[in-house]
């Protein structure tokens, strides 16, 4: 399903390059949930980024269902990414000046979901936010504002989701939220690709990835 | 709902928007307030000008300056259609002309002057009499001296070598060699002095788009007319119009000073503020981005706002300017703005300009913030 051939991906110019991904070759299947691990700097978020179509590789090409979507132009790429890809942060990059139900339903506008808002109110009852419907990021603790963005990441029910460090600054009990959250997901038939450090995702894990220096062990 | 997002994030950040609404506002009315009085001011000066007289006398060129000056008018005569190849040469602006006849003569015992005037010809070649005076066939205006003098009244007839005239208006006290005219029309004094067709003057009240601040002002007048009437010369009278006029054009040319330092001002000031909204949205662009909504979207998210506060202060900057140069206008310009009144037109101007203004400085940071890559804004921290 996810295809990535000899990626390579430099980072600024001769000398003050930096290689963050070598010639990275991997296969990720249907409805898999990968677990990728590695030290800082090890090109963990360029690779996600890189399958997420939102940074063209150096080399190397990327292909989702066959399709090489760098091939694609800029707008069709926005409106793939819109159909078939759920993002989250560490930072939950939430919208300030939106509440929780504007934060979630903002992904659908590129997709004729009749019950978005019904999804979104269901959503937000799954994921313990009724009684902050109304509130913005500024209002929320850590925890609350990434089960927003978690919310916001799967609204649109997209066949990839793709997390960096999501549970980065939560504590334990968001953090188990948030991997019951992507295993449900998953065993709805969605692929997950989440870079991690601690261990809480491996007991949901097909496969752990582990980058060094840009390069797959 | 992309004017909800821009609803909401103005919501979010108040004093940015006030700000940058302050700052065109006030640029707006600072400009309607100028705008608004110096039309006033320019109002003013050609009534003033009308007022005062003509601006532009054209005399036959064998006039001898001394005797022109000491009895008022020239000795000498030329053919009244000079008129119309003053007017047929269309590269000379004037507001009005007209030709007119004087001569001196001994009437009940004392010096009075006819003065003959044609009816006047706007540019458009129009016969018009809105300016000096409109006398009818049979009529005269007498000077306040000369009614004095024989006790006229209106409606009294007089008689003028031979001919009966119906006085219709005794002009009140001017201070000047007017009193001891009498008006009547250019045709009839001709008959009555045996001049047909002869005038002694052409005087124009000149276009006032030219600067009196020019020097050459009235060397460019005199070639002209050099070359359509050969046998004419033209004096300038510099009036208290004058004057003033050269007051505006100084007001004016501050104004242009000023000017470029109010948009350089506004420019930062509102460069800044888009600058800093930008950057604190930078994640918002890429988060954007990041769920697939198209750069269009995303530039209509702050280029719509820029728009959006553009037409609120074009708006409020219209009616603040108007109501400061309504206000406060007439006290400030006492000399140069008496009657103010609010020009719509520029409101009309105030909305197309500020917008392209605001939404341009909007659109460089927007660029910059848009083809940064996300992957860049959407990293950590
Ligand atoms: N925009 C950038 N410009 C220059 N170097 C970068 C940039 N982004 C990342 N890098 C470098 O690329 C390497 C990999 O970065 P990253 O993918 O963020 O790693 P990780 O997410 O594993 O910490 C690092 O050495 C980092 O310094
Ligand atoms: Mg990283």
């Amino acid at each position: 399903m996810i295809q990535l051939e000899r990626i390579s991906k430099i980072y600024g110019e001769l000398p003050k390059q930096a290689i963050a991904l070598k010639n990275v070759d991997l296969k990720i299947g249907k409805a898999e949930f990968i677990v990728v691990r590695g030290p800082s700097g090890s090109g963990k978020t360029t690779l996600l980024m890189s399958i997420g179509g939102m940074l063209q590789p150096s080399s190397g090409t990327v292909r989702i269902n066959d399709k090489d979507i760098y091939l694609l132009s800029i707008v069709e790429r926005s409106r793939f990414r819109a159909l078939n890809i759920g993002f989250v942060f560490q930072m939950f990059h939430l919208i300030p000046y939106l509440s929780v139900l504007e934060n979630i339903i903002l992904s659908t506008r590129h997709i004729k979901y009749d019950d978005s808002n019904k999804k979104a109110y269901s959503l937000i009852e799954d994921l313990g936010l009724s009684d902050r419907i109304n509130y913005k990021p500024s209002e929320l603790s850590a925890g609350e504002c990434q089960r927003v963005a978690l919310g916001r990441a799967l609204i649109h029910r997209p066949k990839i989701i793709l997390a960096d460090e999501p549970t980065g600054n939560l504590d334990p009990e968001n953090s188990s939220i948030v991997m019951k959250t992507f295993s449900n997901y998953h065993q709805n038939g969605g692929t997950v690709i989440i870079v991690t450090h601690g261990e809480d995702a491996d007991p949901f894990a097909d496969r752990v990835i582990y980058l060094k220096k840009g390069e797959i062990k | 709902m992309l004017f909800k997002l821009i609803y909401k994030e103005i919501l979010f950040r108040k004093l940015n928007f006030l700000l940058t609404f302050l700052a065109i506002s006030l640029a707006v009315a600072f400009f309607v307030s100028f705008f608004t009085t110096n039309e006033a001011s320019k109002r003013e000066t050609i009534r003033l000008t009308r007022d005062m007289g003509f601006n532009l006398r054209i005399i036959p060129k064998e006039t001898d300056m001394n005797n022109f000056w000491l009895k008022g008018y020239s000795e000498f005569y030329m053919p009244e259609e000079y008129v119309n190849r003053f007017w047929e040469f269309k590269n000379f602006s004037f507001a009005h002309l007209t030709a007119t006849l004087h001569k001196t003569i001994i009437w009940n015992g004392k010096e009075v002057i006819l003065t003959g005037i044609a009816p006047e010809i706007e540019p458009s070649g129009k016969k018009k009499t809105s300016m000096a005076f409109m006398i009818d066939t049979g009529m005269v205006y007498v000077g306040y001296e000369v009614a004095k003098l024989l006790n006229l009244e209106h409606g009294d007839t007089i008689k003028i070598l031979d001919k009966n005239f119906v006085i219709t208006k005794t002009l009140s006290e001017t201070g000047s060699s007017d009193d001891i005219r009498i008006y009547g029309t250019l045709s009839e004094f001709q008959d009555l002095l045996l001049m047909e067709g002869l005038v002694n003057e052409i005087m124009a009240l000149n276009c006032l788009c030219l600067s009196p601040d020019d020097d050459n002002y009235l060397k460019t007048i005199r070639e002209q007319l050099t070359r359509v009437l050969p046998e004419a010369k033209v004096i300038m009278n510099t009036t208290i119009a004058n004057a003033r006029e050269k007051q505006r054009h100084m007001l004016e040319q501050y104004f242009a000073v000023i000017t470029i330092f109010v948009i350089i001002l506004i420019a930062l000031w509102i460069g800044v503020l888009v600058m800093i909204n930008v950057r604190e949205r930078i994640t918002e662009i890429g988060i954007l981005n990041a769920m697939g909504h198209g750069w269009t979207e995303i530039v209509g998210l702050f280029l719509g706002k820029a728009l959006l506060i553009g037409v609120l202060s074009a708006a409020t900057g219209f009616i603040l300017g108007t109501g400061l140069a309504l206000k406060f206008g007439p006290d400030i310009f006492k000399i140069t703005a008496g009657t103010i009144k609010p020009i719509y037109e520029l409101l009309f101007w105030s909305l197309l300009v500020a917008p392209l203004f605001s939404t341009f400085l909007a659109l460089i940071p927007t660029m910059i913030a848009i083809f940064k890559d996300p992957a860049v804004t959407l990293r950590k921290v």
